[in-house]
């Protein structure tokens, strides 16, 4: 039998209607949430990334600012804008868009972001605060993950989650998040080595398996368990051999895998927009917290 | 066949040779490491816990400084302690014995270390830090279990399977996130005592580390022939041919699972005597960062 399809667009919208209402809410008080992003050069991915954020964020009713810098500005000149940013009471939440050129220091300019306007959870504070189990911004991508199992009606509670991927933007924060002793969370975890030479053998062990490693259709149905929840994370731009057009394809080869699973996240359209409606909820919660 | 026996006692005094000699180095720079320990309360388990961390710097060569406070101290008292500490240039060490007592939020306290002096890895930003694989202290229960594995001659752990029987921010989670670092690459597993199915994780594992302070709860049925078995475990049993009437074991049933193990860890003296010799190599540590260049 063919899985269930999860469909990321449906639940990020669900999302964003509740981010409407709570919009409104602030804006009754007299709030516009504010989100800057921080965009150094001009790499058309990131600029057309951000334009899908900015217009997501505008439909919501969040005001976004894109902060474009040279592609040459010294580490010095990019953290005195963070801290314009942090005392800028116009924004509530401030993104850095990644990859930074090679002569800037990612971690460094990440620490300078304040914690509470931290809405990517990248300041190694708020990294610390998710392990620990304390109230903090969590990185959307794996927030979104969590939030799609939620709301699928796939709780991840007293499940065995395998996740192939060990990024600190999604692997790792991923393990933080589920291992937590709390609703939606409370699994066995296991974060994996994707190099490991019978990675099947550790694969076939989960119930909910998430692909995040970054190799197009590296996850095949002989890799998964007959019934597993199979979640993509994988965006992989592809050269379709007939057209010579790029498509995205994710981690998960998803013609044979969905013959397979009880369900399975499509790219595009699966954890991608759940990611994007997830950083507009930080950036709400984040304008909450600031004005309350 | 029976198990290899990881000896904590031996491994944890070659360790503490070899911090004699990086003290003395510091000597030389006029630098004596200081190490300063919190404990709020009359605790009698904390309070013999934290003599056993004074003694054992000072045998050492690290100077200690055992600050007491009563139990119904405020917190803003508490935190200008730290404070004090913080920026006393003669202590490059700080550590707060656990538990506080319940009208302390533990987050807070923690937090108001210096990461710099944080020698027991429980600020956010080094805990942070070290998830992302970083340089940063590290809790001494899971360095000290990832230290004897590699002095014992298990170094190469990638694609290996570990599971991790414990899920606590000061066990499970910090040994994590050790061993799930690209560079260390094994194939980590979070689970609890509760864990549906848990027999098929541990049988899973190529090294299991357990601690849920349950005497006996790993028996041979739970693990592969030939796993690396790692007890944190410290249960008091009762043992009429001792003396107090009690013994102390760990989680793992030792006289079954050695016959089955290649390598285990008593209990007393596997895991235990690592923690406090993790925690003097952090105070070296800290004390050499501090007076560098």
């Amino acid at each position: 039998m063919p899985a269930e399809i999860i469909d990321g667009r449906q639940i990020a919208s669900e999302i964003r209607e509740e981010l409407k209402e709570k919009a409104n809410k602030l804006k009754g008080k007299g709030v516009t949430p504010g989100l800057a992003a921080i965009l150094v050069g001009e790499d058309p991915a990131s600029l057309s990334y951000l334009r899908g954020i900015a217009k997501g964020c505008e439909a919501v009713g969040i005001f976004t600012e894109t902060v474009k810098l040279p592609q040459d500005v010294t580490q010095d000149e990019l953290q005195q804008k963070i801290e314009e940013l942090n005392k800028d009471p116009k924004f509530h939440g401030i993104i850095l868009q990644l990859p930074l050129p090679k002569h800037l220091d990612t971690l460094s300019a990440e620490s300078v972001i304040s914690p509470d306007k931290d809405v990517d959870g990248t300041n190694p504070v708020n990294t610390g605060k998710l392990l620990l189990g304390e109230d903090t911004f969590v990185p959307s991508t794996p927030r979104g993950v969590q939030e799609l199992l939620m709301r699928s009606g796939h709780s991840p509670e007293g499940k065995h989650v395998v996740i192939c991927g060990r990024s600190n933007i999604v692997g790792k924060p991923l393990m933080g998040i589920l291992v937590q002793k709390q609703k939606g969370a409370n699994a066995t975890v296991t974060v994996c080595h994707t190099g490991t030479k019978d990675l099947r053998s550790v694969t076939k062990q989960a119930d909910i398996l998430v692909a995040a490693m970054g190799k197009a259709k590296a996850i095949t149905a002989d890799m998964i368990r007959e019934g597993a929840v199979v979640v993509d994370v994988g965006v992989n731009p592809v050269k379709d051999p007939e057209t010579a057009k790029f498509k995205l394809v994710g981690d998960v080869d998803f013609e044979s895998v969905k013959d397979k699973a009880l369900a399975i996240t499509p790219v595009p359209g699966g954890t991608g927009p759940v990611t994007t409606a997830v950083l507009m909820a930080n950036t709400i919660q984040a304008t909450e917290r600031l004005s309350g | 066949m029976s198990a290899k026996i990881l000896d904590g006692k031996k491994i944890s005094t070659e360790i503490r040779e070899e911090l004699r000699g990086r003290i003395r180095k510091l000597e030389q720079k006029g630098v004596t490491p200081g190490l300063a320990g919190i404990l709020v309360g009359e605790d009698p388990a904390s309070a013999s816990y934290i003599k056993l961390k004074q003694r054992a710097s000072n045998e050492l060569g690290i100077r200690s400084e055992m600050v007491r406070l009563p139990q119904s101290i405020k917190q803003t008292e508490l935190l200008k302690k730290i404070e004090l500490l913080n920026s006393d240039a003669k202590i490059h060490g700080i550590f707060v014995q656990l538990p506080l007592p319940e009208h302390l939020e533990q987050n807070k306290v923690l937090s108001a270390v210096s990461s710099d002096k944080d020698v027991d890895g429980f600020h956010p930003l080094n805990v942070g830090k070290a998830w992302m694989g970083q340089q940063a202290f590290l809790p001494a229960t899971p360095s000290g279990i990832y230290e004897m594995l590699i002095r014992s001659g298990y170094s190469d752990l990638k694609g290996k399977s570990v599971v991790i029987v414990n899920v606590d921010n000061l066990i499970g989670k910090p040994l994590a996130s050790i061993l799930a670092q690209q560079e260390v690459g094994a194939n980590v597993t979070l689970c609890l005592p509760s864990t549906p199915s848990l027999s098929a994780c541990t049988r899973w594992a190529d090294i299991l580390v357990v601690s849920v302070n349950k005497p006996k709860f790993i028996t041979p049925e739970m693990v592969r022939a030939g796993v690396i078995a790692i007890d944190f475990g410290s249960n008091y049993i009762p043992d009429p041919s001792s003396k107090t009437g009690k013994r102390l074991v760990g989680d793992i049933d030792f006289d079954t699972v050695k016959e089955k193990a290649e390598a285990i860890t008593p209990v007393p003296g596997g895991v235990g005597p690592m923690t406090v010799t993790m925690l003097l190599a952090n105070t070296v540590t800290a004390a050499e960062r501090q007076t560098s260049g």
